[in-house]
C-alpha cells in the first residue's frame, strides 16, 4: 500500500475518533467531525511514523491544536458561514472553548494517529520505503576544460537540469580548479596570495563530477574522450576513457609564439597560477642575483622586465611588476631606483586597442609617470639566454614575459572539425557544431557568431560567461525536443588596472549600447576592484582578497621565494 | 550511538524493569513534594494537593520519564504535560458541565481555575520534570552529547546580561523593571534595582544555558526554548518567588496574572533575546572549538549555506506575505503599518520578505519533516506577533511599548495573520529546501549531513510547541 495513502487512512480514523472532543466543545457535530478527520489526514500524511513515539504525538498533536483553533473555529467557520472572520479580542475570548476543545483534540489525534500507526506496522507490516532513486543514466554530458567557460557551463547545466535525474554530467580539467584570470597579475606582483584568486571545481560544483585529467584525443565516431592516464574503472571502460552523448569544448586557448621557438624557450607564459608564481619568485630571484652582482650592466640585464604585448595581460602584468620591484628595492639598498625597468613592447602605436584610443594613451601616460618604458610599433622578432632581440635592436634581460598572442587549444588541430584561421571551432549561432549532433564550443576555443549582429564575439571571460548560459540552455532545450536559442550579447564593457589606484574603465550604457563611457583614476581603480570582487567565486575567496588588498595598505609586499627556479 | 541503543535492547528485562519502578518512586517522592508545596503556596488542603501531586508523578514517570534526560529537558516535559493536564481536567471538564451556561460563563470559569494552572506548572511539572530530568541525566540510557559547563554558565550569563541590557534599554526610562515587576513596590535606591535587574536577567540566562545546552541546536530553537523559559519565569519569579521574597500572599488569580500582564511580555522578549544571543554564543563557540576541527569539516562551508537559506527565506516570507495579507488587511495591522493600496501592499511585501530571510537564517536546521517545519512555522509566528506589533512597532512609532492587557486583545486578531505568515514561510522554506537538495541527497556525503539536521526522536521540541504555542496564545486570550 502506498506509505502516504495508509497515513492518510490511519489520520481519518485517528481524526474522526478525536473529534469527540470537537463535538463536545465545538458542537456543530458533522462540521466537527468533518474537520477532525480532515486535519487528522494531514497530520497523519506530513509526519514520518516513528515507532511507539506517544508522548511526543500527544504533545505535537496538542500544539497543532491552538494555530488550528485560530485557523478554523475564529476564521475559518465564521468565513464559510458568510460572516466576518471572529477575531475581535472579545469574540475569540467567546470562542475559548473551542480552544480547549482543538487541543484535547490534537492531542487524541496524535495518540491515535501513533496506536494505529503501530498496530498497523504490527499487522500489516512496516511502511514501505520509499526506494531511493538511482537514476539510470540516459544522456551523459561531458565538458572539456575548467576555466570560465567550461565552470559556469557545468553550473548552468545543473540549474537547467536539476530535476532531470537521467541527465549526468562530467568536467575533464587539467586543473582542479578555476583561475580567476583577471587578478591574475597581483598574483605577480605580490598583492595576492595564488590560493585566493583560485575556486576548487570540486567544492563549486555539486551535481557535476569533475575528472581532473588531460585529454589526449577524442574520438569523435565512438563518442568518447580519451584521457592520459587513469586507473581501470568499470563497464567495460577504462577510467582513461569517458563516453559521451553531448560534448562541450571548453578548453580554452594557449600562448601564440607565432612559430619562434627561442621564444617559447626563453620567455616566460602568463596564463596559470604556476605561470605568475613563477614569474613572481623570478622577480625576487633577480633582485637577489642583482644584489651581489657587481658588473652594471650584468645588473642592469638582471633588473630589466620585458613583457611582450599592450593587451589587458601585459599591461596589467607590467603594471604591477613596476610597481612591486620599485617597491621591494627599499629591502635591497645596494641596488638604484634608475637600475630597475620594466619595459612593455607592443607592436602598435598605442597600448590596450580593446578601449578606445583615448584611454590607452592615458594609460601610457599614467604607466610611464610611475616609470613604465614603452617600445611601441616594435615587435619582438627573437630572443637568446638573457637577450631579447626587437624589430629594432636587442636589449639584454634576463626577464622575458609572453603575453602577445594566444591561439585556441592544440588538441583541436587533430579534431576533423571546421575551424576558422584562428584555429577555433566553428560554431553556429546557437553554439552547436554544424552537422555534428551533440557537439558543442565556446569561448576562446569556438569562432561564435553573435546571432543578432552577426558579428564574431570577442573571445574574453565576459562573453564566454553568457555563451555558456545559452550553451546549457541550449542543450536542456535539445533534450527536451524544443527549438534552439541563438546567442546573444552585448559587451558591458572593459575594465584595466594600470598601476597602484590607477584604471581605466570604458562601460557601455545600458539600453544604449553603441555608447559608452569612460572612467579612469582612482575612481575606475576602485570601479575595477569593486566588480571584479563581486565576479570572484566564492564567499571565502572574496573574503581572502579583501584582506589581502586590506593588509596591503598597511603592511609591504611579500619578497619570500616560495618555489625554487631552475 | 547506534552500538549503545543496541547494548539496551540487550539488557535484562528485570534491570529495565526495576529501573522503572525506581523512576517511578522518583516521580512519587517529586509529586508528593511538589502537592505539598501546592497546600502551602495556595493554601489547598495537604491531603487533596499531595494526591494530586502523586498521580501526577505516577503518570509523568510511567509516560515521560525516558524523555526526561536531562533537567532542562525534563523540565519543559513537565511544564507541557502540567499544561496539558489543566487543559483537559479543569479547563476541559468545566467545559462539559457548564456548557448549557454559555461561552461568557466558560471563560470565567477558565479564569477561576487560573490559579491551578500556576499551581500544576510551579508545584507538579516544574518539580517533577526537574527531579526525573536529574535522574535520566545520572542514569543516561543512551550515550548522551558530552555537556560543557562553561559554555553553559558564560554563553548563559553572557546571553541574560545582554538581554537584561537591551530590554532594560526599553524600559528603564518609564522605570519600569517587568523582571521584577512581582516584587511590587521596590524601596530601594534605582541603582539597587538596576543591579537587582540584572542579577534575575543573569540567573535566568546562566540557568538556561545549564539546562538547555543539549537540547537547543540553532537559533530558532532556542529563540523557541527562550520563549517558553520566559513564559515559565513569569510563573515562578512574578507570580510566585518574589512575592514570597518581598512577604506578601502569593496570588495566583486571573487578575494578578492581567495586572502584571506586562511583565509577561516582558519576560517573553527577555526569553526570545536571551535565546538568540544564547545561540550566537553558543555556536561561536560551537563554531571557534568544533567546527574548525578539519576533522569535522562539512562538504558545503556554512557560508554558502547561510547565503542560500536567506535567499530562500526571502522567497518564502513574500509567499507568507502574500498569503496572510488578506488576513492582516482585514484585521487593520496591514493598513496601520505599510499604508493602503499598491505601495502600501509592496512595503508589506519586502518587509515580509526581510523578516523570511530571519526564518532562514533562523531555523534553516530545524525541520525535517512538513509538520515540524509548520510547527516551528507557527512558532516563528507568534514569536513574531510578540516582538512585531506588540513591542517594535509601538517602540518605532511612538517610541513607547504598551504591553497591556488592552493592547494585547487589540492586537488578538493580527495574531492570526502572524501564525499564518509563520507557518506559510517555514512550508515555503522547506519545500525550496527540498527541492535543492533532491538531487543532492544522492551524495551519501550530504545525505549524511541532512540527517544530522534532523531532530532526533525523544527531544522535547513537540513539548516545547504546546508549551510555548498554548500558553503564548492562551494568556493574552485568558488574561485580557
Amino acid at each position: 500500500m502506498n506509505r502516504i495513502f495508509r497515513r492518510t487512512l490511519l489520520g481519518m480514523l485517528a481524526g474522526a475518533l478525536a473529534s469527540t472532543a470537537l463535538v463536545i466543545t465545538v458542537g456543530q457535530p458533522l462540521l466537527s467531525i468533518v474537520l477532525g478527520i480532515l486535519v487528522g489526514a494531514g497530520y497523519s500524511a506530513s509526519l514520518k511514523p516513528t515507532r511507539e513515539t506517544y508522548v511526543d504525538n500527544v504533545m505535537a498533536g496538542g500544539a497543532l491544536g491552538v494555530p488550528l483553533w485560530g485557523l478554523i473555529s475564529v476564521i475559518a467557520v465564521p468565513v464559510f458561514s458568510s460572516r466576518m472572520p471572529e477575531w475581535d479580542a472579545e469574540q475569540m475570548r467567546l470562542h475559548f472553548p473551542a480552544l480547549v476543545g482543538w487541543v484535547i483534540y490534537g492531542a487524541a489525534l496524535g495518540l491515535l494517529t501513533q496506536t494505529f500507526s503501530d498496530l498497523a506496522s504490527r499487522f500489516l507490516g512496516p511502511e514501505s520505503e520509499p526506494e531511493l532513486a538511482i537514476p539510470q543514466i540516459e544522456t551523459r554530458i561531458v565538458i572539456l576544460g575548467g576555466g570560465f567557460a567550461g565552470m559556469r557551463t557545468a553550473e548552468c547545466l545543473e540549474a537547467e537540469l536539476r530535476a532531470n535525474p537521467e541527465v549526468s554530467l562530467t568536467l575533464v580539467s587539467e586543473t582542479n580548479a578555476l583561475l580567476f584570470t583577471p587578478m591574475l597579475a597581483e598574483v605577480a606582483g605580490s598583492s595576492l596570495e595564488p590560493s585566493h584568486i583560485s575556486t576548487p571545481l570540486r567544492s563549486t560544483l555539486h551535481r557535476t563530477e569533475f575528472v581532473r585529467g588531460r585529454v589526449t584525443g577524442i574520438d569523435l565516431e565512438g563518442r568518447r574522450v580519451l584521457l592520459a592516464s587513469g586507473p581501470a574503472g568499470g563497464d567495460g571502460m577504462s577510467a582513461g576513457e569517458i563516453a559521451y552523448d553531448h560534448l562541450v569544448f571548453a578548453l580554452g586557448a594557449v600562448s601564440n609564439y607565432l612559430g619562434m621557438a627561442n621564444l617559447e624557450k626563453y620567455s616566460f607564459n602568463f596564463k596559470s597560477l604556476l605561470d605568475a608564481i613563477r614569474i613572481r619568485n623570478h622577480v625576487i630571484e633577480m633582485f637577489e642575483r642583482a644584489d651581489r652582482e657587481l658588473d652594471p650592466a650584468t645588473r642592469k640585464a638582471l633588473l630589466t622586465f620585458v613583457i611582450a604585448g599592450g593587451g589587458f595581460a601585459g599591461v596589467e602584468l607590467a603594471g604591477a611588476l613596476n610597481d612591486y620591484a620599485h617597491g621591494i628595492l627599499a629591502d635591497y639598498p645596494k641596488l638604484r631606483r634608475d637600475e630597475v625597468s620594466v619595459m612593455l613592447v607592443h607592436s602598435r602605436d598605442h597600448i590596450l586597442p580593446e578601449l578606445s584610443e583615448s584611454l590607452g594613451r592615458y594609460a601610457q601616460e599614467r604607466m610611464a609617470a610611475r616609470g613604465v618604458v614603452f617600445r611601441l610599433n616594435t615587435r619582438i622578432s627573437d630572443a637568446r639566454a638573457g637577450v631579447v632581440i626587437l624589430s629594432d635592436g636587442e636589449i639584454r634581460a634576463e626577464t622575458l614575459v609572453w603575453t602577445a598572442g594566444t591561439a585556441p587549444n592544440p588538441l583541436l588541430k587533430a579534431l576533423s572539425l571546421d575551424k576558422d584561421k584562428r584555429g577555433a571551432l566553428v560554431v553556429d549561432d546557437t553554439l552547436a557544431v554544424p552537422g555534428r549532433a551533440g557537439i558543442w564550443a565556446l569561448g576562446d576555443c569556438a569562432a561564435v557568431i553573435d546571432g543578432k549582429t552577426k558579428k564574431p564575439c570577442p573571445p574574453t571571460a565576459q562573453f564566454a560567461l553568457r555563451e555558456a548560459q545559452t550553451l546549457a540552455k541550449n542543450i536542456r532545450k535539445q533534450l527536451a525536443g524544443e527549438a534552439l536559442q541563438r546567442f546573444h550579447f552585448d559587451s558591458l564593457g572593459a575594465l584595466c588596472v594600470v598601476g597602484h589606484q590607477t584604471a581605466c574603465a570604458e562601460l557601455t550604457v545600458p539600453f544604449a549600447r553603441t555608447y559608452s563611457l569612460r572612467f579612469s583614476g582612482l575612481l575606475a581603480w576602485l570601479m575595477w576592484r569593486g566588480i571584479y570582487l563581486g565576479k570572484l567565486p566564492g564567499l571565502e575567496r572574496k573574503i581572502r582578497v579583501l584582506v589581502d588588498w586590506t593588509v596591503e595598505l598597511f603592511f609591504p609586499r611579500d619578497i619570500v621565494q616560495t618555489i625554487e627556479l631552475k | 550511538m547506534a552500538n549503545t541503543q543496541a547494548a539496551m535492547t540487550m539488557q535484562p528485562a528485570t534491570e529495565l524493569s526495576g529501573r522503572a519502578w525506581l523512576e517511578i518512586l522518583v516521580g512519587l517522592f517529586a509529586g508528593g513534594l511538589g502537592g505539598a508545596l501546592q497546600s502551602v503556596l495556595a493554601r489547598t488542603s495537604l491531603s487533596h494537593s499531595i494526591l494530586y501531586g502523586l498521580f501526577f508523578g505516577l503518570a509523568f514517570a510511567i509516560f515521560f520519564a525516558k524523555r526526561a534526560t536531562s533537567p532542562g529537558a525534563g523540565l519543559i516535559w513537565g511544564l507541557a504535560f502540567a499544561f496539558l493536564v489543566w487543559i483537559v481536567i479543569p479547563a476541559g471538564a468545566a467545559l462539559v458541565f457548564s456548557r448549557s451556561m454559555g461561552s461568557q460563563r466558560m471563560l470565567i470559569d477558565a479564569r477561576e481555575h487560573f490559579p491551578q494552572l500556576v499551581a500544576f506548572l510551579i508545584c507538579f511539572g516544574m518539580p517533577v520534570g526537574v527531579s526525573l530530568g536529574i535522574w535520566g541525566a545520572l542514569h543516561p540510557k543512551v550515550a548522551q552529547v558530552k555537556f560543557n559547563w562553561g559554555r553553559a554558565i558564560i554563553a548563559g550569563g553572557f546571553a541574560g546580561t545582554i538581554g537584561g541590557l537591551i530590554f532594560s534599554g526599553w524600559v528603564a526610562s518609564g522605570n519600569y523593571f517587568p523582571l521584577l515587576a512581582g516584587y511590587g513596590e521596590l524601596h530601594v535606591s534605582r541603582a539597587a534595582i538596576i543591579i537587582l535587574h540584572f542579577s534575575f536577567a543573569v540567573m535566568i540566562g546562566v540557568t538556561f544555558g545549564i539546562l538547555f545546552q543539549r537540547d537547543v541546536r540553532g537559533y530558532g530553537s532556542c529563540m523557541g526554548w527562550g520563549l517558553a523559559y520566559g513564559i515559565f519565569w513569569w510563573f515562578l519569579g512574578q507570580l510566585t518567588l518574589l512575592p514570597i521574597v518581598a512577604h506578601q500572599p502569593i496570588d495566583w488569580s486571573a487578575d494578578r496574572g492581567a495586572a502584571i500582564f506586562g511583565s509577561l511580555v516582558g519576560h517573553i522578549l527577555h526569553g526570545l533575546i536571551l535565546g538568540v544571543v544564547y545561540a550566537a554564543l553558543d555556536r561561536f563557540w560551537v563554531r571557534l572549538f568544533i567546527q574548525s576541527d578539519p576533522l569535522n569539516r562539512e562538504v558545503e562551508g556554512s557560508g554558502v549555506h547561510f547565503l542560500r537559506s536567506m535567499g530562500w527565506g526571502a522567497a518564502a516570507g513574500i509567499a507568507g506575505g502574500i498569503i496572510s495579507s488578506p488576513v492582516l488587511f482585514a484585521t487593520g495591522i496591514l493598513p496601520r503599518v505599510a499604508g493602503l493600496g499598491l505601495r502600501g501592499f509592496a512595503l508589506h511585501l519586502v518587509v515580509s520578505a526581510l523578516i523570511g530571510v530571519t526564518y532562514g537564517l533562523l531555523f534553516r536546521n530545524e525541520a525535517a519533516s512538513l509538520g515540524h517545519g509548520v510547527a516551528w512555522g507557527w512558532l516563528f509566528g507568534l514569536i513574531w506577533w510578540y516582538a512585531g506589533p506588540l513591542t517594535l512597532q509601538p517602540l518605532f512609532l511612538t517610541g513607547e511599548c504598551d504591553w497591556s492587557t488592552a493592547a494585547a486583545s487589540a492586537l488578538l486578531p493580527s495574531m492570526m495573520g502572524h501564525l499564518i505568515y509563520g507557518a506559510v514561510t517555514a512550508l515555503t522554506f522547506l519545500l525550496l529546501e527540498r527541492r535543492f537538495t533532491r538531487w543532492l541527497l544522492l551524495d551519501p556525503r550530504i545525505a549524511a549531513r541532512e540527517a544530522r539536521k534532523i531532530r532526533p526522536v525523544g527531544t522535547p521540541a513537540p513539548a516545547l510547541w504546546l508549551l510555548a504555542l498554548g500558553l503564548g496564545v492562551l494568556l493574552p486570550v485568558l488574561l485580557g
